[in-house]
C-alpha cells in the first residue's frame, strides 16, 4: 500500500471516529444537563464549556463569553472550525477520496452521502431544534460506516490502517472525555463541596461514552470515580476503555510488522510496551494523581501517533 | 406549479427537419428501435420526470462522481450533466462502429510504428514530412524504440457523428489519454438506479467489464523478464477534473492509483513508495499529458510527473500506456490523411467515413477555406476539447474577418471541414422542464494490447445542451446520455 494513502485511510478512520465522539458528547452532556442534580450542572454555561472543552480546549482558553447558538453552531456545522462536525466528516471524506482506488464502492459512496448531508443541513435547524435528530444522524451514520469497513473490506493491510486510526482517535477522545468530566466534578467540588468520588458527572461521563447500562450491570454499584475509572481504563472487555483499545491497536499493528519482536524504536514496540503497562495496571495506581495520569497517558497515545507516521507514512 | 406539468413530456418536443433525430423520423414516427423506450418515457408526466432527473443527480453526487470547479472564495463541487433518455444503437450499425474503430486504432497503431522507425509512408509519399516535422507531438526520442508489445495507442477514443445523410462520420480520433469512459459506466449505473424498468424491455451489452479488459492490456505490454507486472494508474492528483475516472479505473483493474510523488527512480528501475519500503513497478497506465510526465526531458516545471521515468521506459525498464509521442497521429491535419494511412498499411477499405477535410497549409486550399469560412468548420489542429473552434455560420462579419487573419498568420496550424450536422436526441431541458432535440455524437473506446484487442460495446454518448450548439465537449458545458449496444 502507498504510504500517501496509508496516510490518508488512518486519517479517514481517525475522522470518522472523532465525529462520532463529539456528536456523541453533545447529545449526552445537552440532554443530560437539563435534569442534572445541581444547579450548576444545570446551568447552560457550564454545560456549553464541558462541550468546547472537549471539542477544542484552545477556544475555551479565549475565554469568551459563550451562547448557545454560536457554541453549538461551532462544534456542530461551522465549516470555519477544524473542530467541528462538519469539518471531521468533510476531511474523512477527502481523505476517502485520496484512498478512493482501495476502499470499496460501497463505503465510499456512505462517506460521500454522509458529508452531502452534513453540508446541506440547515444550520438554523440544527441549533434551534435540530441538535437531537442531528447528532443522532451523525452516530447512525458512523455506525453504518463501521459495518461498511468491517464487512466490505478485506481484513487485510488497509483495514488494519483505517482500524489503528480509530483505535488511536477513540482512546484519545474517551481520555478527552474523561478529563473533561473530572474537570466538571472538580468544579462541582469546588463551588458546591460536592464531593467529587460520588459527583453525577461520573454518570454523565459513561452516557457519552455509551456505557452506564454495561457498567452497571458490571459493578451493581452506583458509578463513582473508583468503579468508573477502572472500567473506562483498564477493563479490557469494555469496548470504548483505553485498555481495550491499546489491545486493538496491538493487534492491528501486527498486521504491519511481521517481526515477532520489532525494533526498539518502532511504533509496533512501543505500543506493545504500552498495552502491557496498562495491563498491569490498578485502579490505585493514578487515583490519586489522575491528572498527572491523563496527561502521560495523551502524551503516551501522540508518541504513538508520531512513530506511526515515522515508521509508515513518512516515505511519501 | 406550471399547469403543464402533468402533460407527457414529449409534448413540447420541436422537430428539426434539417438534422438527423435519432428518435423520430422525418414524418415524426418513432424509430422502430425506439419504440418500446419512448412509450415507456411517454407514460411519465413532466412532474415524474423532475423528480426521477433529481434522483439521477443524486445517484451522481453520493457516488462521488463530481468534479470540483474552484472559485476565489469557495470550491463547488458540480457533476458533469446526464440525461435520463439513453441512446440505443442496433447491433448490426454497432457492428460496423465496433470493426471500424479497431480498424482505425490498428492503422495508427502501424502508423505510428513505422514514424518512429522507416518511414515508409513519408517515403512513399503518401503522408507529406511537413506535417511530421512541424508536429509538436513527434518526439525525436522515440525514434529507433521498440515499445513493449509494439504497441503505442493502447487506449484510442474515436469520436463520431450521424450527419443528416444518416452516416457515421469519424470527426478526430483519441490516442494521448482519451477521457470518459467512465461515464460509460457511471451512466449506465445512474439509469439502472432511476429506471430501472426499462431495462426489462432491452437486451442491452454490459459496459462494465472495461477494467478487466484494460487490465489485460496492460499487463500485455510488461517490460522483458517480468512475470506478473506490477500495475498502476498514474494521476495529477485529486485536484484534477478527471481523478474520479482515474479512482475508477484503479479500481476497476484492482490496482494502485500513484501519483507522481509517490514513484521514485532508481537504477533506472520505477518503484513506488508503500509502507513497507520501495516497490517495483513495471507498467504504468498514465493519465498525465506527455509533456508533463518527466521534467527531465519534457516541462522542466512539471510537478506531476516523475523525473527520470521516460529514460527507465526508453531502456525497458517500465511501460508508458499510451506511448509518449502518440500525439502526432491524431493530430487534424494528419485525420485527413486516415483514408490513405489505412489502405496502406491494412489494405482495407475505410469502414469509418472521413468527414472531408481541406488542409489550409495548401495553397489551393487555403484560399478555398478564407473564401468560404462562412461555410466550414475551422479547427486548430493541436488543441483538445473543443478550444479554438469556430462555426463559420454562427459568426458575424467581424468575427470572420479575424479568423480569416488568424489563419493567414500561421496556416499549417488549422484546418477546415464543411459544417457537419450532429444527429439530434430527444434530451431533457431542466430549464424549460420537457423534452428537446440536442446535438450528440458518440465516443467509442477501443484497447489493443500484444496479441489482444477489445472494443466496449456501449460508448459514451455527448450531448450539447445548449439550443443549436454542435461543441459537446464537457468543458463547454456539455452533458452524457447513457448509451446501449443492443444484443440482437
Amino acid at each position: 500500500m502507498l504510504a500517501r494513502v496509508a496516510n490518508n485511510l488512518f486519517w479517514m478512520g481517525r475522522y470518522l471516529e472523532r465525529s462520532e465522539h463529539i456528536a456523541r458528547y453533545l447529545n449526552v452532556n445537552y440532554f443530560s444537563s437539563l435534569d442534572a442534580p445541581s444547579e450548576l450542572a444545570q446551568s447552560r454555561d457550564f454545560v456549553l464549556r464541558s462541550m468546547l472543552f472537549v471539542a477544542d480546549e484552545e477556544e475555551l482558553k479565549l475565554n469568551k463569553p459563550l451562547n448557545e447558538r454560536d457554541v453549538l453552531y461551532d462544534i456542530g456545522l461551522n465549516p470555519d472550525k477544524f473542530y467541528s462536525i462538519y469539518s471531521s466528516i468533510g476531511f474523512a471524506q477527502q481523505n476517502a477520496n485520496g484512498a478512493r482506488d482501495l476502499i470499496s464502492t460501497e463505503l465510499y459512496e456512505s462517506i460521500n452521502t454522509l458529508n452531502r448531508t452534513v453540508k446541506n443541513y440547515s444550520a438554523e435547524r440544527f441549533v434551534k431544534n435540530g441538535l437531537f435528530e442531528f447528532t443522532n444522524l451523525i452516530k447512525s451514520n458512523i455506525a453504518s460506516l463501521r459495518t461498511k469497513i468491517r464487512a466490505t473490506l478485506l481484513h487485510d493491510e488497509v483495514y488494519a490502517i483505517i482500524m489503528l486510526g480509530v483505535y488511536i482517535e477513540r482512546a484519545n477522545q474517551v481520555i478527552r472525555i474523561i478529563n473533561s468530566k473530572y474537570n466538571d466534578a472538580l468544579i462541582e467540588h469546588v463551588n458546591f463541596q460536592t464531593p467529587v468520588k460520588t459527583s453525577y458527572e461520573w454518570t454523565t461521563l459513561l452516557k457519552c461514552v455509551e456505557t452506564y447500562d454495561m457498567m452497571r450491570g458490571y459493578y451493581r454499584k452506583a458509578p463513582s470515580s473508583y468503579n468508573v475509572l477502572e472500567f473506562l481504563i483498564l477493563n479490557p472487555h469494555c469496548p470504548r476503555s483505553i485498555m481495550n483499545s491499546l489491545n486493538s491497536i496491538n493487534y492491528y499493528m501486527s498486521f504491519l510488522t511481521k517481526e515477532e519482536r520489532p525494533h526498539k524504536d518502532s511504533a509496533a514496540f512501543l505500543v506493545g510496551k504500552l498495552m502491557y503497562e496498562y495491563r498491569y495496571k490498578c485502579i490505585e495506581d493514578f487515583q490519586e494523581d489522575l491528572k498527572g495520569f491523563i496527561e502521560n497517558l495523551v502524551d503516551d497515545l501522540s508518541l504513538v501517533g508520531e512513530k506511526m507516521d515515522s515508521d509508515y507514512f513518512s516515505l511519501y | 406549479m406550471k399547469t403543464y406539468n402533468n402533460l407527457p413530456i414529449f409534448s413540447a418536443y420541436e422537430f428539426d427537419s434539417r438534422f438527423y433525430d435519432e428518435i423520430f423520423t422525418e414524418d415524426k414516427q418513432v424509430r422502430e428501435v425506439y419504440q418500446t423506450l419512448f412509450k415507456l418515457f411517454s407514460e411519465y408526466s413532466v412532474n415524474d420526470f423532475v423528480s426521477l432527473n433529481n434522483k439521477a443527480k443524486d445517484a451522481f453526487f453520493n457516488q462521488g462522481i463530481t468534479f470540483q470547479v474552484y472559485g476565489d472564495k469557495e470550491t463547488k463541487e458540480k457533476i458533469f450533466p446526464f440525461d435520463l433518455f439513453p441512446r440505443i444503437i442496433g447491433n448490426s450499425e454497432w457492428l460496423k462502429l465496433e470493426a471500424g474503430a479497431l480498424q482505425r486504432s490498428k492503422a495508427l497503431n502501424l502508423f505510428l510504428w513505422d514514424l518512429y522507425h522507416d518511414q515508409k509512408i513519408i517515403k512513399q509519399g503518401i503522408v507529406p514530412i511537413e506535417l511530421i516535422n512541424s508536429s509538436a507531438s513527434y518526439l525525436k526520442q522515440m525514434k529507433g524504440f521498440n515499445p513493449p508489445g509494439g504497441i503505442y495507442n493502447h487506449v484510442s477514443g474515436t469520436d463520431l457523428i450521424k450527419h443528416s445523410d444518416g452516416e457515421y462520420y469519424v470527426l478526430e480520433d483519441n490516442i494521448r489519454c482519451p477521457s470518459g469512459v467512465s461515464y460509460v459506466v457511471g451512466n449506465r449505473e445512474a439509469l439502472k438506479r432511476t429506471l430501472f424498468g426499462v431495462f426489462d424491455h432491452y437486451k442491452s451489452h454490459n459496459v462494465s467489464d472495461y477494467g478487466q479488459n484494460l487490465l489485460e492490456i496492460i499487463e500485455s505490454v510488461k517490460p522483458k523478464g517480468v512475470d506478473s507486472p506490477k500495475c498502476v494508474v498514474l494521476t495529477p492528483g485529486v485536484y484534477n477534473s478527471a481523478y474520479y475516472e482515474h479512482s475508477f479505473l484503479a479500481k476497476q483493474m484492482g490496482v494502485e492509483l500513484v501519483e507522481g510523488r509517490d514513484l521514485f527512480i532508481e537504477n533506472d528501475f520505477v518503484y513506488m513508495k508503500t509502507i513497507k519500503g520501495l516497490e517495483r513497478v513495471d507498467v504504468i497506465y498514465r493519465r498525465i499529458d506527455d509533456d508533463f510526465i518527466d521534467p527531465k526531458v519534457f516541462n522542466p516545471d512539471s510537478v506531476l510527473g516523475v523525473p527520470g521515468i521516460f529514460n527507465s521506459y526508453l531502456k525497458g525498464k517500465v511501460c508508458l500506456v499510451n506511448a509518449p509521442g502518440t500525439g502526432v497521429a491524431d493530430d487534424k491535419a494528419i485525420y485527413t490523411y486516415m483514408p490513405q494511412i489505412i489502405k496502406y498499411y491494412l489494405d482495407e477499405e475505410p469502414i469509418l467515413n472521413n468527414v472531408h477535410t481541406y488542409h489550409c497549409s495548401r495553397p489551393d486550399e487555403l484560399k478555398y477555406v478564407l473564401e468560404n469560412v462562412d461555410k466550414l468548420v475551422v479547427k486548430p489542429v493541436d488543441e483538445s476539447g473543443g478550444y479554438g473552434i469556430s462555426i463559420g455560420n454562427k459568426l458575424t462579419k467581424e468575427e470572420i474577418e479575424k479568423v480569416k487573419a488568424t489563419i493567414k498568420e500561421s496556416p499549417r496550424k488549422y484546418i477546415a471541414q464543411p459544417i457537419m450536422s450532429l444527429s439530434t436526441h430527444a434530451t431533457y431541458i431542466e430549464e424549460e422542464n420537457s423534452f428537446e432535440p440536442r446535438h450528440v455524437d458518440l465516443r467509442t473506446f477501443t484497447l489493443l494490447g500484444k496479441d489482444k484487442d477489445f472494443v466496449l460495446k456501449g460508448g459514451l454518448t455527448r450531448v450539447a445542451l445548449k439550443r443549436g450548439n454542435l461543441i459537446v465537449n464537457s468543458s463547454q458545458g456539455g452533458g452524457s446520455k447513457d448509451t446501449w449496444v443492443l444484443k440482437k
